[in-house]
């Protein structure tokens, strides 16, 4: 069974990946329409105020989701949720980074043995590194029984 | 009735449902705006291959959904946080009903926060979270 608390140790708080991305307007406008979004900050290309709605940021957290050393621990991992909190506008265009590291690790016993949570946490910045949102991955792994 | 102001808020209210339009061909055109093109998300053949009952729709969608029914109920708000947790897949082609109720205010901050679900027609939870709003003062 993995320590968790020996995972927290040498894991927690240690960026893992750094991205650079530039929104695409078009993208962020078919994400606010087909969400049923109704506000022209989000639905209109040529408002003054045009940004990405928070589900688009949650979407620029996927792919590699965990450090590259970091244990298997049996399972697949599920995405089990997503948290965004926005400090600032994003728009389309602007050179943001987004860097991750694991925020949190934590696990629950289940009738079918423990569920692992990994909460991965990606902080987006513009150029000047001021932090414009925080995007939280919670990945749920279940473990696997040792034989 | 819409929200303009912190002041038009009361403890307990339900937002009006909101339900969203969960069609393959809208779910696929998320899916790919957002890089995850591909069966599970726009074939209910090709998901069912991967193991899945259908078509899924992405977890982030219905965070998606959810804002937009905060800012149909609240034109003038701003959602500063979101928190969804992803229960149960959602099926394409297949209803959600988006509810909501305001679970505290803070009237000198212009802060709301509401408890959020996304249901299927069965009254089965397939998302749940929280949302802060942040409105005008008055």
């Amino acid at each position: 069974m993995v320590d968790i608390e020996e995972l927290k140790k040498q894991f927690l708080n240690a960026e893992f990946d750094s991205k650079n991305f530039e929104l695409d307007a078009e993208k962020l406008l078919v994400v606010a329409q087909t969400s049923g979004e109704t506000r022209a900050e989000f639905t209109d290309i040529t408002h003054a105020d045009f940004q990405a709605t928070p589900a688009f940021l949650c979407s620029l957290a996927s792919g590699r989701h965990l450090p590259i050393d970091f244990p298997s621990l049996g399972g697949i991992p599920m995405d089990g949720g997503k948290a965004v909190e926005c400090f600032k506008p994003i728009r389309p265009g602007q050179p943001i980074t987004g860097k991750s590291h694991l925020h949190d690790i934590y696990d629950k016993q289940g009738r079918s043995g423990r569920m692992i949570f990994i909460v991965v946490r990606m902080e987006i910045f513009d150029a000047q590194e001021v932090l414009l949102a925080i995007s939280d991955s919670r990945l749920v792994i279940r473990e696997k029984p040792t034989a | 009735m819409s929200i303009q102001n912190i002041l038009d808020v009361e403890f307990g209210t339900e937002l009006p449902v909101f339900e969203p339009d969960t069609t393959l061909a809208n779910v696929g055109a998320f899916a790919r705006a957002v890089g995850w093109g591909g069966p599970r998300f726009e074939s209910h053949e090709g998901a069912r291959k991967e193991g899945f009952p259908g078509a899924l729709v992405p977890g982030i969608m219905g965070m998606g959904f959810l804002v937009s029914a905060i800012h149909r109920w609240a034109p003038t708000g701003t959602v500063e946080h979101i928190d969804g947790v992803f229960r149960a897949p959602m099926i394409a082609d297949t209803p959600a009903i988006i509810s909501a109720v305001v679970t505290d205010i803070d009237e000198d901050e212009g802060l709301v926060e509401l408890d959020m679900t996304v249901k299927n027609t069965k009254d089965e939870t397939r998302v749940f979270g929280t949302a802060r709003l942040r409105l005008p003062k008055a």
